[in-house]
Formats: C-alpha cells, structure tokens, sequence
C-alpha cells in the first residue's frame, strides 16, 4: 500500500472514535502543554531577569563591606576611592543613611537616604529623570541641602519639585529642597521603587549624626568598554581585602548575578521537564492501552486486510501512523493550550515582559509528542501485524 | 498446467497445551488438481477439513504435509510477505460473513486490495466502479454496508474479488447467511462468472448451492471421499 494511503487509513480510523481518541489523548497534551509551558516559562523569565539586570546594573560592579561577628563594619577611605580609580572604572561612592518623613497625613515614612556625587544620571545611565534636574557636581562639593527623589517617595511625601521637604534623622530633623525625580524601574526591579532620596553625601556627613566623615559606605564601579568585568571584580576584592581582611569584601557584578540567576532557572527547567515527562510516560502509557484496545476490536478487520493482501508490514505502520497521529494531534493541542496560557500569563504578570514560544520550543514538543507515539505504538502495532488472518476472521 | 495442484496435504491442529494437547488431522493428505476455468463446489458434513481446505488453497494457512502448487509456483512455504502478495494478485476470498468494513462505502471496500497493491486511486476507483457495476451494485457505490442488505453486501464482497482480477475465487458457505432468494442471486452472480471464464471453488453443505456447481468434491473427516463431475 502506498504511504498516502496508509496515512488516510490511519486518520479514518481515528475518525471513527472521535471522543475516544481526545480522551486518550489527554495525557499527552497535559504532558506536552507542561513541557512547552515550562520551557518557554523558563525563556521568558530568563529574558525579563536579565533585560532587568541590565537596566539596574549595566555594566557595573557593586562593592561593599561584608558583615562579621564581633567586627565593627567596613567603611571605606577616601584612599579606597584613590585606589580604585586607578582600575579602568568610573567610581560612585555612597554613603548610605535613613530618615523618616511624614506623609500628607502626618504618618512616617521611612526614606532611604543615598548619598552620591552630583550629576548621577552622568556617570550612572540607570538613574533617569523625570522631572528637574540632578544636583550639580559643584552643588555637592559643597554639601547643600538638596535632594533628588524616587517616583515613591516624591508620592508618599507628597513632595514636589521646587518645594522643601522634611526629613528626620534620628532626633535631628532637616529641611531639603527637592530638585527632581528619577523614573521608576520596571520589569523585574518595579519591586525595588522604594522611597528613596539621593543627597549630596558631603550633606550627609555634615548633617547625619550617624555618618562619619570621609567614609564611604559602598562604591559602585561602572567599568569601562571592552574591559573584562570577572578580572576588574577579583581585582578589587584582592585590593580590598588585603586592607580590610579576607572576606570582609562583597563584590556584585550582574555577571554574578546572572550566573545564579541562569543556575536557578536551568534548575528549574529541569525540575518542570521532568514533570512533563512524567506526564509524558503517563500519556504514553495511555496511548498504548487505546491502541490495544484498537487492536483488539478491529481483529477482524486486520484479518480481513490480511486476507485481501496486506503486508504484516503494511498493518504494522498503520497502527504505528494511527499512534503517532493521535500522539501528535495531542502535541498540538498541548502546544496551543501552552501558548494561549502563557500568552495569558505574560499579560497578567508585570514580571514577565514578552511573550516567547521559540520554533525550537515547538518542533521540540513536536518530535517529542511523536516519539512518544512511536515508542507507545510500537507493541500495539507489532500484536496487530502479527495477528494470524484465520485466527482474526474466527474471532468473535 | 493445472491451476491447482495438491499433494498429500495435510493440516494438523493442535490445541491445549503439555499432557492435555489434543491434536485434530483436519486435513488427512489430501491429493487435488484445479484446472483453470473449473466451477468447484466442496461439500460435507460440518467438521469435515472445508474451511481449513479452503484457507490453505487461499494461502491464508499452511499445509503441515504435503505440497501445493499455485500456477505453475510451488508455495507451499512462501514467508508471510510473499504469501499476502500472492494473496493479493492471485486470489478472491468471499466469506460466509462477508467481511467489509463497516465505516467505508461499497466503492472504498471493493477498492481495498488493489490499494494494497500499490494501484493509484484513480486507476483503483475505475477498476472497483467496474466490478461493482458487474454485480448490479452501480447504483449503490457512497452505501455503507449498514445500508445493504445481506445480498448485497454478499455482491459487494464479490465485487471486491473481481476487482482484483483473481486467478481463482474462493467462497466459504457465501450463502450462509443469506434468505434463499438473495443466495441464488448471488449463485447466479458465481455461474455468470464462471461462464465468463473465472476459476471458482466454493465451500457448502446445501445441495442447491452445490447444483450450480460442475464439479462436486465430498468431504468427510479430512478425506475426499467423492469427486463427481456432471
Ligand atoms: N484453529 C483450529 N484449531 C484447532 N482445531 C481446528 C482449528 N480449525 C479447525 N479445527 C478443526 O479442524 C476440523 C476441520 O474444521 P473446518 O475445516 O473448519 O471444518 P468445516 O469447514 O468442514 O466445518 C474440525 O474438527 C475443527 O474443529
Ligand atoms: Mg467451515
């Protein structure tokens, strides 16, 4: 028989049992939708982690003091700043200190005060405003009493540009003047829109009773292009900790970040295909009983086929095709459900930025759902092709 | 040539398993010789080796003795696919239960053994018109089998052989069960064949199905035990 009709063959057949054919395949689209889900899941969330990665960090190494017991924390030196300047980066020191203020009902509101050079959205292309200005390199030379603020805390103040706002630290309460506000973040960072102020950190030591003058609390260091972050990170921690002790140094860089981040989502990927598969085994399994079954009612009919000239071989790929059909129908319907769920999925999760279903995520699931057909199919089609005809004509 | 040529064929069924096998001669060396052209029919009590003397002459089964001759071709070992090819090109099978399949049109029946020899649809579609418009049925080509009655069913199974131009037709009891008017239309349909020239052997145990026949072949346990020519 030529393989086109083999192939009509096998859909009449499945035809011919509509309902019973979708019941049977509902372990394979449930296996399948996992699979396609999970992977395009895991794409979609790697994608939104770094596309997030990249507008809070870009090209950026974060250092600060590691906490130890019984140990006064680190601080850094001006010569610290010296020191690093040296390197091929950009260095923002921070001194870091925490207010609180009162919302337009007289509650508090606690602020995170950073203290960073003037001009930050200059030398760090992750800050961007909305409206005003940053305060000017000279404004911050001099320590005045000014204050960029995040979207939340300009809302939560009920600040606004132009206008005084009042912060307390500890027992000393100060007045700044607002000069402008940064965008909040998006994607994966929207989390981290906190009140936030950005002072002059010259202010801070001359006004922050907690702050001691001429430390910085952090450094962040943007690395110049074409410079190899991994060799500038361990070349800081090496500088550092030989002033401040092995492991009193944290340094954070979006590769480390990315690494963890890329670790947990193939974790995760496995984890989820695995599930898949299971359900994969479960619906194969199921295939294989419905094919079985198949086989056993239409015993006749193969007899009948055989009588009339049809090869063992013949029979055997028409029952296999009528599997890998039915399998691959599943996969397609498994995919779809996928798409449609994740497509839903993406809409309602401000984390998840775009939707992703990769042709390699696809024909993935397809060359699984027909493997699964072949390899559940192979016994049932064998019994069928090895049916003796006498036998299968007698049969009742 | 003889069409058909027996030697001593014997068929032994063994049933049970261990102590208890139980072995049946259904067949105890039969010698028998077709000439092409001929119009058989085999008669005997039930039981008597008919069937199982049928099935090997259509290569369905295998002579445990003895050897069997088909055109000239020794096929008394042919392998599974050598003997479903034979069975496809030389040989028309229509069965007391008429074995069409019951979810496809009378054309698509008729068309089932030449599309398992590879003939292209359009070629196949003509030759099972052809066939079913030789047994009356050109009016009833989109009819499922549900929607015959049993004669008609019995003529689109004889269709079905003529489609594939066989060199013998082989018909086990194929008015068993039919009411007596539809089975001599349907001996009628056989008798036509035969005078146009078709090799046919038919299995029965009624005298009438038999009259229409040239040559009677009487069973009894395995054994010919007659074989009268009119
Ligand atoms: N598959 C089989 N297994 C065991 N015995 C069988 C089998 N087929 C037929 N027989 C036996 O062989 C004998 C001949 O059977 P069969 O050819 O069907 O007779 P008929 O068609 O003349 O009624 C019977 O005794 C029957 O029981
Ligand atoms: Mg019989």
């Amino acid at each position: 028989m030529r393989f086109a009709d083999l192939f009509l063959t096998a859909i009449e057949a499945l035809f011919a049992h509509k309902l019973r054919t979708f019941l049977s395949l509902l372990g394979v689209i449930i296996g399948v939708f996992a699979v396609t889900a999970l992977i395009s899941l895991g794409e979609i969330a790697t994608y939104g982690i770094r596309r997030g990665l990249e507008q809070v960090a870009g090209r950026s190494i974060f250092v600060q003091g590691e906490w130890a017991p019984g140990q006064p924390p680190v601080r850094f030196r001006e010569a610290d700043r010296r020191l690093l300047s040296a390197l091929p980066v950009r260095v923002i020191p921070y001194v870091f200190a925490f207010a609180v203020g009162r919302d337009e009902r007289g509650k508090p509101v606690e602020v995170r005060v950073l203290g960073v050079p003037g001009d930050l959205p200059e030398l760090d292309p992750g800050v961007e405003l909305a409206e005003g200005r940053f305060y000017t390199a000279s404004e911050a030379k001099r320590g005045l009493p000014l204050a960029v603020l995040t979207q939340a805390a300009k809302e939560k103040l009920k600040a606004s540009v132009g206008k005084r706002v009042e912060l307390a630290f500890g027992p000393r309460r100060a007045r700044l003047a607002v000069v402008g506000t940064t965008k909040p973040l998006g994607g994966l960072f929207a989390t981290f829109n906190r009140p936030q102020a950005y002072v002059p950190y010259r202010w801070i030591w001359q006004n922050v009773p907690s702050a001691r003058r001429g430390r910085y609390d952090a450094f962040e260091l943007k690395v110049r292009p074409g410079v190899e972050m991994k060799l500038v990170a361990d070349r800081v921690k090496a500088l550092l900790e030989k002033r401040y002790g092995e492991g009193r140094i944290q340094v954070q860089s979006i590769e480390t970040f990315t690494q963890t981040l890329s670790q947990i989502t193939l974790m995760l990927q496995a984890l989820l295909g695995g599930i898949g598969a299971l359900s994969l085994l479960v619906g194969g399994i199921g295939i294989m009983n419905i094919m079985l079954v198949s086989v056993a009612e239409r015993t006749r009919e193969i007899g009948l086929r055989k009588a009339l000239g049809a090869t063992a071989a013949a029979i055997r790929t028409q029952f296999l095709l009528e599997a890998t059909l039915l399998t691959l129908t599943g996969g397609i319907l498994g995919i779809a459900l996928a798409a449609g769920v994740l497509y839903l999925v993406v809409a309602a999760v401000p984390f998840f930025e775009v939707f992703i279903l990769s042709p390699k995520t696809v024909l993935l699931a397809l060359g699984v759902s027909a493997l699964v057909g072949i390899f559940f199919g192979v016994w049932p089609a064998d019994q069928a092709a090895r049916l003796d005809p006498i036998e299968a004509l007698r049969y009742e | 040539m003889a069409l058909v040529e027996l030697q001593g064929v014997a068929k032994v069924y063994r049933s049970g398993s261990g102590r208890r096998t139980v072995e049946v001669m259904a067949l105890k060396g039969i010698d028998l010789t077709v000439e092409e052209g001929e119009f058989i029919a085999i008669m005997g009590p039930s039981g008597s080796g008919k069937s199982t003397l049928l099935h090997i002459l259509g290569l369905l089964d295998r002579p445990s003795a003895g050897t069997y001759r088909l055109a000239g071709q020794d096929v008394t070992a042919l392998d599974e696919t050598e003997a479903a090819r034979v069975r496809n090109r030389t040989i028309g099978f229509v069965f007391q239960a008429f074995f069409l399949l019951p979810r496809a049109s009378a054309l698509k029946n008729v068309e089932l053994p030449l599309a398992y020899r590879g003939v292209p649809l359009r070629a196949r579609r003509a030759a099972a018109e052809e066939a079913l418009a030789a047994v009356g049925l050109e009016d009833r080509l989109d009819h499922l089998p549900s929607e015959l009655s049993g004669g008609q069913k019995q003529r689109v199974a004889i269709a079905r052989a003529l489609a594939q131009e066989p060199a013998i037709l082989l018909a086990d009891e194929p008015t068993g069960n039919l009411d007596s008017e539809s089975g001599r239309e349907v001996m009628r349909l056989f008798s036509e064949l035969h005078a146009r020239g078709r090799t046919v052997v038919i299995v029965t145990h009624e005298p009438e199905v038999a009259a229409y026949a040239h040559r009677v072949i009487r069973m009894r346990d395995g054994e010919v035990v007659a074989d009268e020519v009119r």
